[in-house]
């Protein structure tokens, strides 16, 4: 059997249950689709921190990982049901605090959409200072609701 | 009559030690306290050292030497069992303790140039050549190789601590002032540590540490 033709008959079943994954895991697992979210937005910030340290950041990849950052944002803070921080670093702080969690992801949110507006703007000063504001809000948090290991 | 002096470990040699000992508990205080640059900066002394004692192993004085302490389990063993030793340096098991360490530091630095913190903010020089997952498994692997280390380091204190107690034999004094002294009668050998290798030892060290620490970029 060429090495094509064993791709492709692997491909299909392989694309179909990554699918059915998506789709299956996005509503029923919060902590799965969460874990997965951060991870996204924590690559992001890797492309941009890169982009920034490079000294002539591209535009484009710097926009794709800012909105990255804050489409994430946006759905994190619905994702962390009561009950959800078993097995992960989340601290029972995040619900026993909740009014100053909530807080955190709105400030993140707020903090993230505005690195949006700013890579738009094009002023690369600009960019890293906002960069670094959305990276504390990232660190703060975590140093609050999640486990330092 | 005086008593002959018989050098044991040459100064570069103490030096590399001391300075690991203090750079060790430095790093582990940066990385506790997130004070990354300072964590960075502790890395790359680190590495520093690392290429020396690497090539101090095969330029340095006598007792530096890997031809001179690196030897086999069966030596390991024969002195397990309690033949003596002819010479001062490292002993047969004391040899792989040291090999051990060196090669748990190595691995130890390695993982730190590629790690990525959580928030993707903080990182390792030569992050930007792997992506986010692969820096935060090389960050996982950091701190496991941190607990191997934690082990090794008992190990050899326990060791000191066992030759001073059981043995009534002194090897913290040595590792300070260089020499014991000799066997009544003994004449002293020479280690033969040379400047002008340690001096190029420091510039090979520094050079390939710089160029790592900026990323393999010029």
């Amino acid at each position: 059997m060429s090495i094509y033709r064993t791709t492709r008959r692997i491909a299909l079943p392989l694309a179909v249950l990554t699918l059915a994954g998506a789709v299956v895991a996005a509503p029923s697992d919060p902590k799965a689709t969460r874990q997965a979210s951060f991870k996204k937005m924590g690559a992001a910030m890797k492309v941009l921190k890169e982009q920034l340290a490079g000294g002539s950041p591209a535009k484009p990849g710097m926009l794709a990982a800012a909105q990255t950052v804050a489409a994430t944002a946006r759905q994190q803070g619905a994702l962390f049901p009561a009950g959800s921080g078993a097995g992960t670093d989340a601290l029972p702080a995040i619900w026993t605090q909740k009014a100053t969690f909530d807080a955190q992801m709105a400030k993140l949110v707020a903090e993230s959409g505005k690195l949006v507006t700013v890579v738009n703007g094009g002023n690369v000063d600009a960019i890293g200072a906002q960069f670094k504001v959305v990276g504390g809000t990232c660190a703060g948090c975590h140093k609050q609701f999640r486990a330092d290991n | 009559m005086k008593p002959i002096i018989q050098p044991v470990w040459d100064l570069p040699l103490r030096l590399f030690h001391w300075l690991l000992v203090g750079l060790i508990a430095f790093s582990w205080w940066s990385g506790e306290n997130h004070e990354m640059e300072w964590h960075r900066w502790s890395g790359y002394a680190i590495l520093f050292l690392l290429v020396f004692r690497l090539y101090w192993g095969l330029a340095g004085g006598r007792t530096a030497r890997f031809s001179r302490f690196v030897r086999g389990p069966r030596a390991a063993l024969a002195y397990l069992r309690g033949s003596g030793e002819a010479d001062v340096g490292h002993n047969p098991l004391g040899g792989w303790s040291v090999v051990s360490m060196l090669a748990i530091l190595i691995a130890m630095v390695m993982a730190g140039l590629f790690a990525v913190d959580v928030d993707g903010l903080e990182s390792g020089p030569l992050a930007d050549y792997v992506s986010f997952d692969a820096g935060r498994w090389a960050s996982d692997v950091h701190s496991l190789i941190f607990n191997l280390l934690m082990g090794l380091i008992v190990l050899h204190i326990a060791a000191i601590l066992f030759y001073l107690l059981a043995r009534r034999r002194n090897l913290i004094g040595p590792m300070i002032t260089g020499s014991v002294k000799a066997v009544d009668g003994a004449a002293a050998v020479p280690l033969r540590a040379s400047v002008w290798r340690a001096l190029t030892g420091l510039l090979i060290a520094a050079a390939i540490t710089y160029f790592v620490s900026k990323g393999l970029h010029l």
